[in-house]
């Protein structure tokens, strides 16, 4: 069972891309973001450690169990919806990056919106889905991609193009203390361990969480290559004039004897994989929680049928999702984003300390 | 329960039929018309400043040299872009850069401003950042209209000469869009374009190299200089071959070569030390060697070359340009504010020091 933590973790960090995440990192180069690059394993292994440590105590049960033991019925069904609203609001900021993207890239001609209803149809159609086949879909989906996202990421970084003296000027910009946007993007990439407020429903009693030090080594290093490789193929000034920096930077790498010569769509397709299970994780997870919200509804991992409430609650993300769509552009949806990625991680750590503290002192469960 | 689930899935498949309205966005391969090549000059026309040319490949069912069909449209226009939407009146096919490989530069709009040009190229969505640039000598037009007789599909001749796949050519430099546009905004890393020249109108001569600032030519290097810039800029991931180095009655092949340098400081007098080491073989010479000792041989050929590279090196110093990124290695090495201006100040008169180690491995098949 531990790997499926570790897809959890794996796949939020490997989302940073679709996030924003370089980009911010990249706005900030010279003001700090070496240096939130670096706090941020630290934050990120003292939270998961503290969550991880604190789920255990409380097996088979998600979040809203939890708190529905130890909080008001009220502030536990504000609490659950304000949580869900935040996965929601990532997956659609994530599926309309990639709507664009798609029209950008593979298709000029057709309307964005278009491409958006699809997108958020069919991974809404996934979000209905029980607890447990979600889980095994971010199974197939890790496996068969990131092997390929590992072959690209290697082939950057080893090839020649990659300028050592560039990245070594903004690492020289070490000094700077880091302002909150980019400490808040660069703590998103540990923030995979946050899934577990809900996929801890999954997880058996007397399960226990094993190599949890590997996690910050892993996240600083995808870190490190989502910042520094973009900056490394595109010079210190260049850099900041792309709005796309990672499909730029698969742009300038090709396959000679691939079957695609353009790494770009390789990458694009890999990453739409990825976009649409990630907003349909997200979704079910926010729909768990709004679920959670309603006095009457028993958590369940693995209904063979998916209940009416599931379609009704995945049907109002979508209109949503496509209404966001529609009142806001590519510049808004960024200053949005950074400003969720910083609420973000005020509203983790204060679930964390939380139920961290709920699992020491053992109330006595109302 | 059953009746809202059956209806739910209808309305899904109803909102499903919405999509294909949109139509078809895409156009088939046969009502596509691919550019292979493009070429950018000045018209020399003050309202309409930029001549755009584009080789449009017409696919032939052969495969074979010489077969090779294309065509060509050329308009004179205020911007580029406004160019090719009147380029779009001229032909029956939707135009797709999608396969355009190769941006020629005329040498005339070189020497003036780039930066709109690439402004452009980086803003479209569908040119390649790995699409080879490079300056066309007299003007980009008329080395686009060369049709080589060996040529097999449309295109493919210049782009040969730049990849790694035909012709290994040690004075050839090949610079990729993303590339070239890193070097056009990064401090103290200055882009270097190969300049491209037709061959009686049946080929292509590729053996210069012209040096740029952040917008214009500043220099244009020799056969022989280009040669040495592409040794001291150790651009060697294409080629084995790495040129060859000529001395009295004397050429060695340079088979392996490594070359790095730093920046020193020693009393008070900057010295940008270039390291290099190679392994040659000798190619051409008049005296029999195989049984005399190599060594006097090897410094005397080592003393020569850092000799050459030194009057290559203050050349380009003098041009108060950077291709070789000292500059950059300058900032990497040295953090905090003002950097660049002490860099601006110093290297204008740091000097130089060129250290070769030249290993002579064998004199070819005979004595």
């Amino acid at each position: 069972m531990n790997r499926y933590f570790f897809y959890l973790f794996l796949f939020v960090a490997l989302m940073n891309i679709m996030l924003f995440v370089p980009h911010i990192l990249v706005d900030n180069r010279f003001e700090g973001s070496v240096a939130a690059i670096l706090i941020s394993p630290i934050f990120g292994s003292i939270m998961i450690y503290m969550f991880t440590n604190a789920m255990a105590r409380f097996p088979g049960q998600g979040l809203p169990e939890i708190f529905a033991q130890f909080f008001p019925r009220w502030f536990v069904s504000v609490y659950m919806f304000f949580y869900a609203m935040m996965y929601w609001f990532s997956s659609t900021v994530v599926a309309m990056a990639f709507a664009v993207l798609i029209n950008r890239f593979f298709n000029p001609h057709a309307n964005v919106l278009i491409i958006m209803v699809v997108m958020v149809l069919a991974s809404g159609y996934a979000a209905t889905r029980s607890t447990l086949t979600v889980m095994l879909l971010l199974e197939i989906i890790i496996i068969i991609n990131v092997p390929i996202i590992l072959f690209i990421m290697f082939k950057m970084v080893t090839s020649p193009q990659l300028n050592l003296d560039s990245i070594h000027v903004v690492a020289n910009y070490i000094g700077h203390w880091p302002n909150l946007a980019s400490i808040a993007a660069a703590t998103y990439i540990f923030t995979g361990y946050i899934n577990l407020s809900l996929f801890n429903r999954l997880f058996p009693p007397n399960f226990r969480f094993k190599l949890l030090w590997t996690y910050p080594i892993l996240g600083l290093l995808i870190l490190l290559v989502t910042f520094f490789v973009p900056i490394g193929f595109h010079g210190t000034q260049g850099i900041s004039q792309y709005i796309y920096l990672w499909t730029i930077t698969a742009d300038s790498l090709m396959m000679q004897y691939g079957f695609i010569e353009r790494v770009m769509f390789l990458f694009l397709i890999v990453f739409l994989n990825l976009s649409l299970v990630y907003t349909a994780t997200a979704w079910h997870q926010a729909m768990e929680f709004i679920k959670g919200c309603m006095p009457s509804m028993k958590p369940e991992t693995d209904s063979p049928k998916a209940p009416i409430t599931n379609y009704v609650i995945i049907g109002l993300f979508t209109a949503a999702s496509v209404l966001y769509m529609v009142f806001t552009n590519e510049k808004m949806n960024l200053a949005i984003t950074t400003v969720w990625l910083i609420l973000r991680m005020f509203t983790e750590v204060m679930t964390v300390v939380t139920v961290f503290i709920l699992s020491r002192r053992r109330l006595v469960p109302r | 329960m059953r009746k809202i689930l059956c209806r739910i899935r209808s309305l899904v498949l109803v909102l499903l039929l919405v999509v294909p309205l949109g139509g078809c966005g895409f156009k088939d391969i046969d009502k596509r018309f691919f550019v292979v090549g493009t070429g950018l000059d000045l018209s020399g026309n003050k309202e309409k400043p930029y001549r755009i040319t584009i080789q449009l490949a017409i696919p032939s069912p052969k495969i074979e040299p010489g077969t090779s069909k294309f065509q060509f449209e050329t308009i004179d226009a205020v911007s580029i872009a406004e160019g090719l939407r009147m380029l779009k009146a001229y032909v029956d096919k939707e135009l797709d850069f999608g396969h355009c490989r190769i941006f020629l530069i005329g040498e005339s709009l070189a020497r003036q401003n780039i930066t709109p040009v690439l402004d452009w190229m980086k803003r479209r969505r569908d040119i390649q950042m790995v699409a080879m640039m490079a300056i066309g000598k007299p003007d980009a037009a008329s080395v686009l209209k060369i049709k080589p007789i060996s040529e097999q599909y449309p295109g493919n001749a210049l782009l040969l000469s730049f990849g790694a796949d035909g012709t290994e050519s040690s004075y050839n430099y090949a610079e990729s869009l993303s590339g070239f546009s890193r070097r056009l905004t990064e401090r103290g890393f200055d882009p270097a374009l190969a300049i491209v020249k037709g061959d009686k109108k049946l080929g292509y001569i590729i053996n210069e190299i012209a040096l740029m600032d952040k917008q214009r030519i500043k220099l244009i290097l020799s056969p022989d200089e280009s040669q040495m810039f592409n040794q001291l800029a150790s651009r060697f991931t294409k080629a084995s071959m790495h040129g060859i180095f000529r001395h009295q009655k004397m050429v060695v092949a340079i088979n392996q070569l490594h070359s790095r340098f730093r920046i020193e400081n020693r009393d008070d007098q900057d010295v940008i030390k270039v390291n290099m080491r190679m392994k040659t073989v000798v190619e051409e010479s008049a005296a029999s060697l195989f049984d005399k000792d190599l060594k006097p041989i090897e410094s005397e050929l080592e003393k020569s070359y850092e000799a050459e590279a030194n009057k290559l090196l203050v050349k380009i110093q003098k041009a108060n340009v950077d291709p070789l990124g000292f500059g950059l290695r300058y900032l990497a090495m040295h953090s905090g504010d003002q950097n660049w201006e002490r860099w601006q100040q110093l290297y204008p008169e740091a000097s130089f020091q060129v250290n070769v180690r030249l290993i002579i491995e064998g004199t070819g098949l005979i004595r």
